[in-house]
């Protein structure tokens, strides 16, 4: 539990498996683009981070070219520091432009670390689950000994989490085209996921999404990876829960994956949240086959399949914006987190 | 030869910054570097987006990134569907499918040639995991087959007889990406540079000796390190005696680390041993006869892949080494004849 009334707000990314390092370099750059704060590093992520290779810069920014291989080197958790120094709004580098509001008028300090144990995810007020093999992810985490505190965290506590490709596969609900002998999911997103739906990794693509619903009306297409990519199949509603879509099913959640052809896997229940499934990105069903430079995903016109959603305090994206180097959804994320945590502090 | 250019970056925040050269490992890179690879067409505006400026499945950024997703994790060699389906419960992130694992190669000797593609295609059945497969260096019509069988990356691989006493794949014409090894910088950069997406050092394989895994990381860690305190100039002398291209060069010297994920190979046979290439600072590892040449396989693999996640805990990494049975005999790579290392091949 962390819970403490302080002003430091701990975000924690998996790092179990997967480009969780590409995530903390993103958050703090999110961070660093809204020019609202500062990097104070802890003086042992810079002893730590110290090695071999050179690493020696003094400047703040030296920890950034070193977020993969320094990170490794260091024992346990990596926290580095981000404290908003000022209450200004201004932005600095044009695209940025995410207005400030009430929950950004105090002081208050990112701490960004890795998760590989309960208890450095005991300290998380968010979580990233990062892309990478959702099947290697979840198998490490069983035998972590994190699956149950993640399950207590995302669907009990009610934490912020976001998951990326992988991360949201073990967010979802249910998720089919599972290995052969199932796969263990957190869950918490009440929607089915198709695992590689868009095949293997020759179908692997890139693509520019408008995302207004993250980044604002007039915000900038969103330039976005997907590999080996799964997409949110149906937005489970109660009584489509037995996994198959056809609204037939009990109204109950299942404790068992139904055994079907698509190997079909849900998650353990816990409690249910009332929150709706926001759908916050599509992909239209041709955007990956364009080849020419004068259309977008979204000239095409279709409702296209749903590549990021949310449900109460989960986030899951299809693509990996830790992979563009554009820090925006990362941004928009923190802000949640923000929001969450001064509503938990303000609390019943 | 130019170097891979990954195409349509994005980051347009920080177009205040210096323009640099692309960098694969965008969201990796240092800070000055980060999303300064904008090539320099027009940003897109918000109502006449354009997709990838060029065929957007086969783009750097999306191969590089798929390794960007195995980082961490173990890939394991793996000769049928059994062994495959094992490797995935264990929780390896990828498979090397092959028909031999490399101990058996060199035991047998003969020329050991791409594996039979139903064999692949039986093992890319069986498992959701991505399958990696393995052609010849040079070979170039090998690699045509393992890309139209579908497989998700192909390891150009020492491990094979070479088909081209020359010359290695041009990497960059296709849409598969490409693992190669390296004994060094120079190495590395030159795989980098005719297109691959992802680097092994090569260690020594089919050995268990992981002295030359080790051998092979150092040496590039030191050359990094090296160009990271060179002028341009010493740069440019630097990257006509390690005979690789300058700007990749001075991209590693910028980056401090490799331009693309880099995991450890050759000889890797415990737990322990997966930790001691993580603490060195491989991005993950590559596991071949280390795990199907031993006692309890399923036993081992499951806890090379814990100590790879937990590499730095000491505590975890007891644990998972107790009790794991017989592990491969080896062969000590120091008392052996310089003709049989594997490591030669390619250049």
């Amino acid at each position: 539990m962390t819970g403490s009334p302080t002003s430091t707000i701990t975000i924690g990314v998996l790092a179990l498996q997967g480009a969780f390092a590409e995530h903390i370099t993103l958050l703090r750059q999110a961070a660093d683009d809204l020019h609202r704060f500062q990097i104070v590093e802890r003086d042992d992520w810079r002893s730590q981070s110290a090695h071999a290779d050179g690493h020696a810069d003094a400047d703040g920014d030296a920890a950034d070219a070193n977020a993969d291989s320094g990170d490794r080197r260091a024992s346990g958790s990596h926290p580095i520091k981000i404290n908003s120094s000022c209450a200004s709004s201004s932005t600095k580098n044009g695209d940025v432009t995410l207005p400030l509001d009430s929950d950004f008028d105090s002081d208050f300090d990112f701490d960004l670390i890795e998760v590989r144990t309960p208890a450095s995810l005991a300290r998380c007020d968010g979580l990233i689950i990062p892309g990478g093999e959702s099947t290697s992810i979840s198998l490490i985490a069983s035998r972590t000994g994190l699956l149950e505190p993640l399950r207590e965290f995302v669907k009990v506590q009610r934490r912020p989490t976001w998951g990326t490709c992988a991360g949201l596969i073990l967010l979802a609900e249910s998720a089919n085209k599972s290995k052969a002998s199932g796969q263990e999911l957190i869950g918490g997103l009440d929607v089915r996921v198709q695992r590689n739906y868009f095949g293997r990794q020759v179908e692997s693509f890139e693509a520019d999404l408008l995302l207004p619903a993250l980044l604002g009306e007039e915000g900038d297409v969103f330039h976005t990876v997907f590999i080996r990519a799964p997409v949110v199949e149906a937005v489970l509603t109660p009584d489509s829960f037995v996994g198959d879509g056809d609204g037939e099913g009990e109204g109950e959640v299942p404790l068992a994956a139904p055994t079907t052809d698509d190997a079909v896997v849900v998650a353990p229940a816990k409690q249910a949240t009332k929150a709706p499934v926001e759908i916050l990105g599509r992909l239209p069903g041709r955007a990956k086959t364009i080849r020419d430079q004068t259309t977008n995903a979204a000239d095409l016109g279709e409702d296209g399949d749903i590549v990021a959603v949310k449900q109460g305090n989960v986030f899951g994206t299809a693509f990996h914006p830790e992979l563009t180097g554009d820090g925006r959804i990362h941004a928009w994320w923190l802000r949640e987190v923000v929001k969450a945590v001064r509503e938990r502090q303000m609390g019943p | 030869m130019p170097p891979p250019t990954p195409i349509n970056d994005t980051g347009r925040l920080n177009s205040n910054v210096e323009p640099d050269r692309p960098s694969a490992f965008r969201s990796q890179s240092h800070r000055a570097t980060n999303g300064t690879s904008e090539p320099p067409q027009a940003p897109a505006k918000k109502t006449t987006a354009t997709m990838s400026s060029s065929d957007p499945q086969s783009s750097f950024a999306v191969k590089a990134g798929l390794a960007q997703m195995l980082k961490g994790g173990v890939i394991m060699d793996v000769v049928n569907a059994e062994q495959a389906r094992l490797a995935e419960e264990a929780g390896a992130c990828a498979v090397m499918a092959l028909e031999r694992v490399p101990a058996d190669i060199r035991a047998q000797g003969g020329v050991a040639r791409m594996s039979d593609p139903a064999m692949i295609q039986e093992i890319m059945r069986a498992v959701t995991i991505p399958v990696m497969a393995k052609a010849r260096i040079g070979h170039l019509v090998e690699c045509q087959i393992l890309q139209a069988i579908g497989v998700d990356y192909i390891d150009e691989s020492e491990v094979l007889t070479p088909a081209d006493p020359t010359n290695h794949v041009d990497k960059s014409k296709f849409a598969t990406p490409f693992v190669c090894g390296c004994r060094n910088l120079g190495e590395a950069l030159r795989r980098i540079s005719e297109g691959a997406a992802m680097i092994r050092t090569k260690g020594e394989a089919g050995t268990g000796d992981v002295v030359e895994a080790v051998r092979h990381m150092q040496t590039v860690n030191a050359e990094i390190a090296r160009a990271s305190s060179a002028s341009d100039a010493d740069l440019r002398q630097m990257a006509r005696e390690l005979e690789c291209d300058y700007a990749l060069l001075k991209e590693c010297a910028k980056l401090k680390r490799l331009p693309v994920v880099n995991f450890a190979a050759g000889g890797i046979a415990t737990p322990a041993d997966a930790a001691l290439m993580m603490q060195m600072g491989c991005d993950g590892v590559f596991v071949g006869s280390g795990i199907f040449k031993s006692g309890d396989a399923a036993k081992r693999a499951k806890a090379i892949v814990q100590a790879t996640t937990h590499y730095n805990d000491p505590k975890v990494l007891a644990e998972v080494s107790i009790g794991l049975g017989e592990a491969m005999v080896g062969i000590n790579c120091m008392s052996m004849d310089e003709g049989n290392k594997l490591q030669k091949r390619g250049w």
